[in-house]
C-alpha cells in the first residue's frame, strides 16, 4: 500500500508539473489580453506532431525540435495577436476570442488529420521504457525529462517576468493596461510578445507531451477542459497561481485514481472548478488583481 | 453538402474514370481538394443513379433492374474509431471492386454509398435513415463497433432491412431483440478468449497462474473480450486482483499501471483497441512489472504495434482472421487485396469482406437485391437456415445473430505473430511463461 501511494504521489507531481507548464501559457494570454485561448491545446498537439515528425524524419532526439518550434511558435503567437485577436472589438473581446480561437483549434486539428491522418502516433525512443528507482518507486525517464522541461521553462518565465524590463512592462500591462500605456509602455507590442511567449510554452509542453503518450489530431479536446479549470482555480492571469493549482490538481487526480478509478478521478478538475466559482470566483491564488470570471 | 457528410461512391465505371485513386483512402485524404471536387462530381452522378435504382427498386424490383446494386454504409471515418473504421472501408471497397471486376452481384454492378458518422451514435442512426429514405439503397450493411452497430441496426430493423455487420461483437448487440441482425465474424466478444481460458485451466496445478489483473476500455466490445475471459478464469479459481476500466480517450496510463504493477498479478489481460494497449504496456514497462502471461485484444495484430512497444515476445491476442487461413475464398481475397494495397488485409478488412460475402450469398440464393420487404425478409430467413462460406471460415448464426465459432489465439514469437491455439490449427506451441518486456 505504501509503495502504491508513494508511486502515485510521484506520478502526480510529474503530471502536475506538465499541467503547470501547459496552464501557464493559457493564463498568460488571459492576463495580458483577456483572451480565452481555446486553441492553446491544439497548438500543444501541433508541437507534439512536429516533434514526432522531426524524430521520424531525422532520427534525432525529439527534444532538439524545440530549437525550431519555440521560435516558430513565438512568431506565430505575435502574428496571431497582431492580425487576428487585436482586431476584435475590445468590448466583446473575451467572448469573441472564444469563437475565434475555437475556429483556429478546428483548423489545426483538420490540418493535422489531413497531413498525418487520424492514426495514433507515438515517438519510440531508446529510453521510452527506462526508469530510475527512488525510494522503491520507479520514475520513468521520459516523465522526468518532461517534468524537467516544465520546471526549467516555468523558472525562465518567472525570471523573465520578475527580473527584466520587458517582464515589468508585461506585468504592468496585465495589472492595468491604461495606466501602463500612460507610463509610456507600448501595450500593443507587449501584448503581442506576451501572446508569443504563451504560445512558445505550448511548443515546449507539446514536445514534453509527445515523449510519453500517443498523439492524434483530436487529442487537444481532452486537454483544454482540465487546463481551463486549472487557470480558473489558480486565478485567471496568475502564473504562480496556475502552477500551484496544476500541481495540487495533478496530484489529487493521481491519488484519487487509486480508490475511484480513471473515469471518476478526472472529474476532480471540474469539481474544483465548481467549488472555486461558488466559494472564491476570483481564484485561490490570483490575489486582489485577479479577474472575476 | 458539407465536409462532414463525406461521401464516396464507387462503381466499375467511376473506377475506370478516376483510376484507383478515389478508392484508396490515404491518397484520397491527402489530395483533399481534388477529392472534394471529384466527390462533388461523383455525388451528382450518384444522386442520378441512386434515384434511378430507387424508383425501379421501389416498384417491381427483381429482373427488370438494370442499374447497379446500391449498398449503403455509415462508417466512423473520423473520431474515436477512425482507425478501424477506415480498415472496414478498405475491405468494403476492395470487395466492391473485386465483385465489379468479376461480373457483379446478380449480374449488376455494385455501388457503395459511404457516409462518415464521426464515431457518433446519434449520427449513425440518421445516416442510415438517409441511406434508406433519401438514397433508397438496395441493401445496408453495418458500421464499426458495438456502440454504432446498435443504433444502426435499430433503424434497419424499423424499415425491415437485413443487417449484416462486421464489428458489433459485444453481448448487448444480441440482446436488443433484433431479428434482422447477423454478425459476420467467427465469434462474439465474450467468446474470443475461449481457447486461452481452456488452455490456462488445463495447466497442471503448480504451474498454473493464480492471480490475474484486468484493464479494459469502457467500451462494450473491449470489455466483453476481457470480461469473457475473467468470468471463465474466476470460475476456474484464478483470483482477480485488479480490475480497471478507463474511458476511451485515456492517454495517461501511469496510474492504472501503478495499480496493476502493485498487485504483481501472474496474468495481465487488456480489453484494448490499439493506442490504449500501447500506452498501458509502456507505462507497465516503466514500472518494471513482468507478468507471466499477457493478452490484449486487437492491438497486437496492428502492424505498428511491435515498433511502438519495442519488446513483443510472448504477447497473446485473439483473432478472428489470419491471411494464412486456407478457407476456399481466402486466398483470392488476400491476393486481390495485397495487389491493391501492397500489404495483406487485417481483421477489419477481412470482417468487411466477410460481411459482403454473407450479403451476397443471401442475395444470390434468393435472386434479389432490392429494398422491398419481401426481398429483405427472404434474405433474413435464408441466413437463419444456412451456412455461408467466408474468408473467416464457414459461418452460421443463432436466432439472435451470434456466430457459432470461436477465435484463434495468436502469440508473438521471434518477431512474428503465430497461431498457438487451438492446437489443431496452430503453427507453434504457446510459450509460457512470457519473456520479460
Amino acid at each position: 500500500m505504501t509503495a502504491l501511494i508513494t508511486q502515485a504521489v510521484i506520478l502526480g507531481i510529474l503530471l502536475g508539473g506538465l499541467y503547470a507548464l501547459l496552464a501557464a501559457g493559457l493564463t498568460l494570454y488571459f492576463g495580458v489580453m483577456r483572451v480565452v485561448m481555446i486553441a492553446h491545446s491544439a497548438f500543444l498537439i501541433l508541437a507534439a506532431y512536429l516533434a514526432w515528425a522531426f524524430h521520424r524524419a531525422t532520427g534525432i532526439d525529439p527534444l532538439f525540435s524545440l530549437v525550431a518550434t519555440v521560435p516558430l511558435f513565438f512568431v506565430l503567437g505575435v502574428v496571431m495577436q497582431r492580425f487576428l485577436l487585436s482586431r476584435l472589438k475590445p468590448a466583446t473581446l473575451t467572448m469573441m476570442s472564444v469563437l475565434l480561437t475555437f475556429a483556429i483549434a478546428l483548423i489545426i486539428e483538420g490540418m493535422l488529420g489531413f497531413v498525418w491522418t487520424g492514426t495514433q502516433r507515438r515517438i519510440s525512443l531508446s529510453y521510452s521504457t527506462a526508469s530510475i528507482e527512488v525510494f522503491g518507486a520507479n520514475i520513468a525517464v521520459v516523465k522526468l525529462v518532461a517534468f524537467g522541461l516544465a520546471a526549467v521553462s516555468l523558472l525562465a518565465l518567472y525570471l523573465l517576468m520578475k527580473a527584466t524590463s520587458f517582464g515589468q512592462a508585461l506585468r504592468a500591462t496585465i495589472q492595468h493596461k491604461e495606466a501602463a500605456a500612460l507610463l509610456g509602455i507600448d501595450t500593443e507590442k507587449v501584448a503581442g510578445y506576451g501572446f508569443g511567449l504563451g504560445l512558445a510554452t505550448a511548443a515546449i509542453g507539446g514536445t514534453a507531451l509527445a515523449l510519453d503518450s500517443t498523439i492524434y489530431p483530436s487529442l487537444h479536446w481532452h486537454w483544454i477542459g482540465p487546463l481551463m479549470a486549472i487557470i480558473v482555480v489558480g486565478g485567471l492571469g496568475s502564473i504562480p497561481g496556475a502552477a500551484i493549482a496544476a500541481l495540487v490538481l495533478g496530484l489529487s487526480q493521481s491519488l484519487l485514481q487509486i480508490p475511484l478509478g480513471t473515469t471518476w478521478a478526472q472529474t476532480v478538475f471540474y469539481l474544483a472548478l465548481f467549488l472555486t466559482l461558488m466559494v472564491r470566483p476570483q481564484g485561490f491564488f490570483g490575489g486582489r488583481l485577479a479577474q472575476r470570471f | 453538402m458539407n465536409d462532414t457528410t463525406r461521401r464516396s461512391v464507387l462503381t466499375a465505371d467511376d473506377d475506370r474514370r478516376e483510376g484507383r485513386s478515389t478508392t484508396h483512402p490515404s491518397r484520397a485524404r491527402r489530395s483533399g481538394a481534388l477529392a472534394l471536387a471529384a466527390t462533388g462530381a461523383l455525388t451528382l452522378s450518384a444522386c442520378g443513379l441512386g434515384g434511378g435504382a430507387g424508383s425501379s427498386g421501389g416498384g417491381e424490383g427483381g429482373e427488370g433492374d438494370e442499374g447497379p446494386v446500391t449498398i449503403g454504409i455509415s462508417l466512423p471515418l473520423t473520431g474515436d474509431f477512425s482507425e478501424p473504421g477506415k480498415g472496414v472501408q478498405r475491405g468494403y471497397e476492395a470487395w466492391a471492386e473485386y465483385t465489379n471486376a468479376n461480373g457483379g452481384l446478380l449480374g449488376r454492378d455494385v455501388e457503395l454509398i459511404i457516409y462518415d458518422d464521426q464515431s457518433n451514435a446519434d449520427r449513425v442512426a440518421s445516416d442510415y435513415e438517409k441511406l434508406i429514405n433519401q438514397d433508397q439503397v438496395d441493401i445496408v450493411v453495418g458500421p464499426f463497433s458495438t456502440r454504432l452497430v446498435v443504433p444502426a441496426a435499430q433503424v434497419a430493423q424499423d424499415y425491415g432491412f437485413l443487417f449484416v455487420e462486421p464489428a458489433g461483437a459485444a453481448e448487448e448487440v444480441f440482446t436488443q431483440g433484433f431479428d434482422n441482425l447477423f454478425y459476420a465474424a467467427p465469434a462474439i466478444a465474450n467468446d474470443h478468449y475461449n481457447y486461452l481460458a481452456e488452455h490456462i485451466l488445463a495447466m497442471p496445478e503448480g504451474e498454473r497462474p493464480t492471480t490475474a489483473a484486468y484493464a479494459s476500455m469502457d467500451d462494450p466490445f473491449a470489455q466483453g473480450t476481457a470480461y469473457g475471459l475473467k468470468e471463465k478464469l474466476e470460475e476456474g479459481g484464478i483470483e482477480t486482483v485488479a480490475d480497471e476500466v478507463y474511458p476511451p480517450n485515456t492517454t495517461d496510463f501511469s496510474s492504472i499501471a501503478n495499480k496493476i504493477a502493485n498487485t504483481d498479478a501472474d496474468i495481465l489481460v487488456g480489453g484494448t483497441q490499439y493506442q490504449d494497449a500501447v500506452n498501458l504496456i509502456v507505462a507497465l514497462q516503466q514500472l518494471d512489472y513482468q507478468p507471466r502471461m499477457a493478452a490484449f485484444s486487437t492491438a497486437p495484430t496492428n502492424p505498428e504495434f511491435p515498433e511502438a512497444i519495442g519488446e513483443t515476445e510472448g504477447i497473446l491476442s485473439p483473432t478472428g482472421y489470419t491471411p494464412d487461413a486456407d478457407y476456399p475464398s481466402n486466398a483470392e481475397f488476400v491476393d486481390f487485396y495485397t495487389e491493391q494495397h501492397g500489404n495483406p488485409p487485417n481483421e477489419d478488412e477481412a470482417n468487411a469482406w466477410t460481411t459482403m460475402q454473407v450479403v451476397a450469398a443471401a442475395a444470390e440464393a434468393n435472386d434479389c437485391a432490392d429494398p422491398s420487404p419481401e426481398c429483405q425478409q427472404s434474405m433474413i430467413d435464408w441466413l437463419r437456415e444456412n451456412e455461408v462460406e467466408t474468408v473467416v471460415g464457414p459461418l452460421s448464426w443463432d436466432a439472435e445473430g451470434r456466430p457459432q465459432a470461436a477465435h484463434l489465439i495468436q502469440q508473438w514469437q521471434d518477431d512474428e505473430i503465430v497461431i498457438v491455439l487451438p492446437e489443431d490449427a496452430s503453427d507453434a506451441e504457446l510459450s509460457f511463461p512470457k519473456q520479460d518486456w
